[in-house]
């Protein structure tokens, strides 16, 4: 394990500098210096049919020097990769926010990040024209949080030295926090018949308190909101290497289905690392526009922004499928959202004792 | 007045008793009491406008007698007063003249000349005269000598403002050292709260006479301001010409026809106007016999195989002629006519007349007045039997096909009517006659078909038909007539406002010339850019005239607050009531922004660093007072001056963009020429290579040309890059401390006190290069110079 993650540390560094060296001889040869990078839109990603999961597509944009935006990119970029590749020599990491502030030391002032959304950008950037993870150049994003309840045991390889884990027996109620570097985990031992991603911490709260996790065998995934890259990459390795189902429940709303889309086909800003982080086979439980009508859940209307991310949705190549497209025909029609817990209108218990048996029996997962 | 009336039986004296009051009034007194109108209303005013008409005059003079003007003004304090002088070194004015130049009020040579001059109505010097009398008591004093005489001679004189004449106080030769020109001295109640105004005076008068020298002195001024000479070249001479066609105005068409020798009215046109040839005045005549006359309707000729039908009514209307001899007259006039498409009534009777000469002769029968009238009244109600059908064709032709058929026939019909039922038997109708046919029809068809004719649907119509009418040869009444008949001599007017006239000739007047627009601007203002331009003459109310416009930005030019604008009228400056000129409203009109000058709100003056000059040049200045401040709102002249306007701001905005363009480059290649080494430091230090050379990557970038030197074991190698998208050809002079050999290419060696100048112009084409290698000792120092390219778009690196 030791000297199989110096090789990747070594290949990450190795990328890096040959990196910069295409810039190097790029000035070298009188060419104005570029980097090429797939277009990061929605237009541009597309359905690999191998991996089963939306990649970029052919579609291109280059940072050049040609300007002076451009110049300041490249010029921010050959620092990154300086202090990169100096990070990995010394074998230490640092969060994405740290590099925002480090920017700060750097002695040319046109290199200094103007915003954390610049340097975690140019981060991604870097990711893809070297082909190596974030996770290999030692940046960590900041702790998500996100965090497993359910029938699991694990040996985490923690700085501190090993820990082996069950995710129910030897956790609290707030369960196992899912480390920086999920692939730092080895799965021991499980009970699990399926993975549930959740949402919001109401809900997974109620899950819990409710015992759904030790009445159905079920590992809780809470995703707080938007899922970070671990909890995705967990999620990848649960399904793939404990070959368990996985369900995904949000609110029903056109945010919810973007989180469910990101755990099960990618995300449109980390595309290039969807054979990664995408778990393909991951379902929807809920809340459907369907549930919305069959329950007859309280409602909040849709606001314009939430019409315009449902339109916005029907163009998505990620959700041109006919269940996606009945589902958000039929919201804009009803022209209602519900929350997960509005499911509480019918009582605490009903989304363990009905909603959930009844829907995860229909989609053949109990 | 009303008061009067009712008294008016009561008193019958009354009109004897007003009588008593009324007096003729001299001119210099009426003056005196409006003094505003010529621009003497304050003592600080007062000055400046009499130095402005003493400067004028003498401008005029020198001038016109081909001298390059040498003017000196002086204004000094003597006690209660100031003291004016101004000296010319014109051609001086004779002994007999001065009294009556200096000392007469509307005493002139130009109020009637059209020929561009400063001075028009002779009133200007002779009112500061009176202004000057008035205010200080003090006569005159004039010094004049003409070009040869021994002496000048020397006057003091007042106006009697009763009668309106000179009188003289003192009358003596002196002796003077110029050889020839006036000087005026006098004295008046003043101040100098109008310097700004005088100096502007005296700066703008520089600017727009440029081959003038003047100098001033005022007791404000350590040192006297000099304006020198920027060029020898003379204002042309201007010579007099007649009123054009276009200009004059119906009170002064009546004067002329009555006061000209012409008998006939193209003999009138010819003499009296400029630009009317023979051709130009019976276009003229043409024009005023479609007012006068009408024309008459063409209609179409009957087919040929309606030809023996013809020939039966003519045969039948000559009686007594013979059988052989009318068959002829008969079958020739019918070819003559069929074989025609459309026929007017007048044409008839000339063909008609025609075929009875020449039947007549070879049948040796007299086919007389009567014989032919006879004819002609027989066959035109033939010719015209379908009206309708005819028209039919024209409405049909020029109508919309979302006009309905019965509509047509309809409008078609009732035009037809109009025709055959008002113009007599000639079909004769005058434009306005055909325009009321037309609406008359139209309403009718309204009222019975429910169609409308809509204004363009029913001008069409009227221009077929007006084009299908021929214009009558009825011979135009003779001067005298029309000199005696308004209504007569407003169609003669009507007429030649139509016509095309060629442009008056424009040796009357003498604008700068945008070159030396531009040169006198450079010469008074020390601005970074100069665009000057100078419009074609047009014509208003027979005058021709001419705008030039120049601009002066940047440089040292005040930034802050509005541009200056300076008016010129004649050579004139005009420097009161800027908000009353035509020139001030056109310049505020004009979308500022679109020429790069910031404009608040988008209208009124724009602000920068700018001089905006605009000068008319004209036979005849339409001012807005006597005072001559203001030129009045003359449509034609503010289009003239738009376009002036326009034409010079359109080269301000180019530069400005250009400036700007280069600005932002110069900003991107800072920007650029500090992050790129930044980057390559980096880069060096992160693949631990040496630094590698960008001035490449930086010339590409920003499209310049670059020139590299490479010096090898004393081969030294130009490398000329152009990565711009034109052609450059950029001039190269490497200045090289021993002496260069082996050079190839075109490059030649100067050698100059120890130091070899190699130049070198190469011609590079985009994206092309070009090398120049020579030899030269291993220790030499080499120092390029590269001209020819901006300085934004070179990159040296040599």
């Amino acid at each position: 394990m030791a000297s199989e993650s110096k090789t990747s540390e070594e290949i990450a560094r190795e990328r890096l500098i040959d990196l910069a060296a295409e810039f190097y001889d790029q000035f070298d040869r009188g060419e104005i210096p570029e980097m090429k990078l797939p277009t990061r839109t929605k237009s541009n990603i597309e359905y690999d049919e191998d991996s089963h999961v939306w990649v970029y597509g052919d579609r291109t944009s280059t940072r050049s020097a040609n300007s002076v935006r451009g110049a300041r990119k490249l010029l921010k970029a050959a620092y990154t990769i300086e202090f990169l590749a100096r990070q990995l020599d010394e074998d230490r990491s640092s969060t994405l926010r740290e590099l925002y502030y480090l920017s700060e030391s750097w002695d040319a002032e046109e290199a200094h990040f103007s915003d954390q959304d610049e340097s975690n950008q140019l981060v991604e950037d870097l990711e893809i024209v070297s082909k190596v993870t974030r996770e290999d150049f030692h940046m960590r994003p900041e702790e998500s949080g996100a965090t497993l309840m359910g029938p699991l045991q694990i040996r985490e390889q923690t700085r501190r030295g090993e820990r082996k884990i069950h995710c129910q027996g030897d956790v609290g109620e707030g369960g196992y926090q899912i480390p920086n570097n999920p692939d730092t985990i080895e799965f021991l031992d499980h009970d699990i018949d399926f993975v549930m991603c959740v949402e919001t911490g109401g809900m997974r709260d109620r899950l819990i308190e409710n015992g759904f996790d030790e009445e159905y065998n079920a590992l809780i995934v809470h995703l707080k909101g938007q899922p970070a890259r671990a909890t995705r990459r967990i999620t990848k390795r649960l399904h793939d290497e404990l070959d368990l189902p996985v369900v995904v429940f949000t609110d029903g709303d056109p945010w919810s289905y973007r989180i469910f889309g990101s755990v099960a086909y990618g995300s449109i800003k980390s595309a290039h690392l969807s054979e990664y982080l995408a778990t393909p086979e991951a379902r929807f439980v809920g809340i459907q526009p369907q549930d919305i009508v069959d329950y007859d859940l309280p409602t909040d209307p849709l606001a314009d922004s939430d019409i315009n991310a449902l339109q916005s949705e029907l163009d998505d190549p990620r959700f041109m499928t006919d269940y996606w497209e009945e589902q958000i025909e039929l919201q804009l029609d009803i022209g209602k959202k519900a929350e997960q817990q509005a499911l509480a209108a019918r009582g605490l218990d009903f989304v363990t004792d009905e909603y959930l048996p009844t829907r995860l029996d229909e989609m053949g997962v109990i | 007045m009303t008061s009067f009336q009712s008294t008016l039986g009561e008193d019958e004296g009354i009109a004897e008793e007003l009588a008593k009051g009324q007096r003729e009034i001299s001119i210099a007194e009426f003056f005196e009491k409006n003094k505003h109108m010529l621009g003497f209303d304050s003592g600080a005013r007062g000055l400046v406008t009499a130095v402005k008409e003493a400067v004028d005059n003498a401008l005029d003079a020198t001038e016109e007698a081909g001298i390059q003007p040498d003017i000196y003004v002086e204004i000094s304090e003597v006690r209660d007063y100031y003291r004016l002088v101004i000296e010319d070194n014109g051609p001086g004015i004779t002994k007999e003249q001065v009294p009556k130049v200096f000392g007469k009020l509307l005493y002139g040579s130009r109020f009637h000349a059209r020929e561009q001059s400063r001075g028009q109505q002779g009133i200007g010097i002779s009112a500061a005269v009176l202004y000057s009398q008035l205010t200080s008591g003090k006569p005159a004093k004039i010094t004049s000598r003409t070009q040869g005489s021994a002496d000048a001679e020397y006057f003091e004189l007042v106006i009697d403002t009763d009668k309106n004449e000179p009188e003289i106080r003192t009358s003596k030769t002196t002796s003077w050292d110029r050889p020839h020109g006036t000087r005026i001295e006098l004295e008046m109640e003043a101040n100098m709260r109008a310097r700004q105004q005088l100096h502007d005076y005296i700066l703008h008068t520089a600017v727009v006479n440029p081959h003038a020298r003047f100098e001033l002195r005022e007791p404000g001024l350590d040192e006297p301001m000099k304006f020198e000479r920027a060029t020898d070249q003379l204002p042309e001479q201007t010579s007099e010409i007649r009123p054009h066609p276009h200009g004059v105005e119906l009170g002064t068409l009546l004067k002329m026809l009555a006061a000209t020798e012409s008998y006939s009215v193209s003999g009138f046109l010819q003499e009296e106007f400029t630009r009317v040839g023979a051709k130009t005045s019976s276009k003229v005549i043409d024009a005023f016999r479609d007012r006068h006359f009408g024309r008459e309707m063409t209609w179409k000729t009957p087919a040929t195989h309606e030809s023996d039908e013809l020939v039966a009514v003519v045969e039948d209307a000559i009686a007594n002629k013979g059988k052989g001899p009318t068959a002829a007259f008969a079958e020739e006039l019918v070819d003559i006519v069929v074989g025609k498409d459309r026929i007017a009534h007048e044409e008839l009777e000339q063909i008609v007349g025609n075929v009875a000469e020449s039947v007549g002769a070879e049948t040796d029968t007299s086919f007389g007045d009567t014989v032919q009238a006879n004819v002609v009244e027989a066959l035109w109600p033939v010719l015209t039997e379908d009206r309708e059908g005819d028209i039919y064709s024209l409405v049909d032709e020029v109508t919309t096909t979302k006009k309905s058929d019965a509509g047509k026939v309809s409008i078609s019909r009732s035009i037809a009517t109009q025709f055959a039922e008002t113009t007599g038997p000639a079909d004769r109708a005058t434009h306005d006659d055909v325009d009321e046919f037309v609406t008359w029809a139209a309403e009718r068809t309204k009222e019975r078909q429910d169609e409308t004719y809509g204004e363009t649907a029913r001008e069409n119509i009227v221009d077929a038909l007006w084009s299908r009418m021929r214009t009558v040869s009825d011979d135009v009444p003779k001067v005298r007539d029309i000199a005696d008949d308004r209504d007569v001599a407003r169609d003669l007017l009507e007429g030649m406002r139509e016509t095309d006239i060629l442009a008056p000739p424009t040796d009357c007047l003498s604008p700068i010339t945008a070159e030396l627009v531009e040169e006198g601007l450079k010469k008074e203002f020390d601005a970074d850019f100069y665009a000057a331009a100078t419009r074609d003459a047009e014509v208003h109310g027979g005058d021709p005239f001419i705008v030039e416009a120049g601009i002066a930005y940047g440089g040292e030019l005040k930034s802050e607050g509005s541009i200056d604008l300076l008016r010129f009228a004649n050579r004139v400056p005009l420097v009161y009531q800027q908000g009353a000129c035509t020139i001030t409203h056109v310049v505020k009109d004009i979308g500022w922004r679109n020429y790069g000058l910031d404009q608040p709100g988008g209208s009124g003056m724009p602000n920068g660093p700018a001089v905006l000059m605009v000068h008319v040049a004209s036979t005849n200045v339409p001012f807005t007072s006597e005072s001559k401040d203001a030129l009045a709102d003359v449509p034609a002249i503010q289009d003239e001056v738009e376009l002036a306007i326009r034409e010079a701001a359109r080269d301000l905005k180019s530069y400005l963009s250009k400036r700007r363009s280069l600005q932002k480059r110069r900003k991107k290649q800072d920007v650029l020429g500090r992050i790129l080494p930044q980057m390559a430091t980096k880069l060096s230090e992160v693949t631990g290579r040496e630094e590698p050379n960008i001035e490449g990557a930086l010339a590409r970038i920003m499209n310049n040309v670059s020139v590299d030197r490479d010096v090898d074991d004393g081969k030294v190698t130009l490398t000329v890059k152009n990565y711009s998208s034109t052609n450059e050809a950029p001039d190269i002079t490497d200045i090289v401390s021993a002496e260069p050999s082996g050079l190839n290419g075109d490059a030649t060696v100067v050698d100059l006190d120890g130091e070899w100048f190699v130049k070198w112009s190469p011609e590079v084409s985009a994206g092309e290069s070009a090398t120049l290698t020579y030899s030269v000792a291993q220790d030499a120092s080499f120092d390029i110079n590269v001209d020819g390219v901006e300085t934004e778009k070179l990159t040296v690196n040599a």
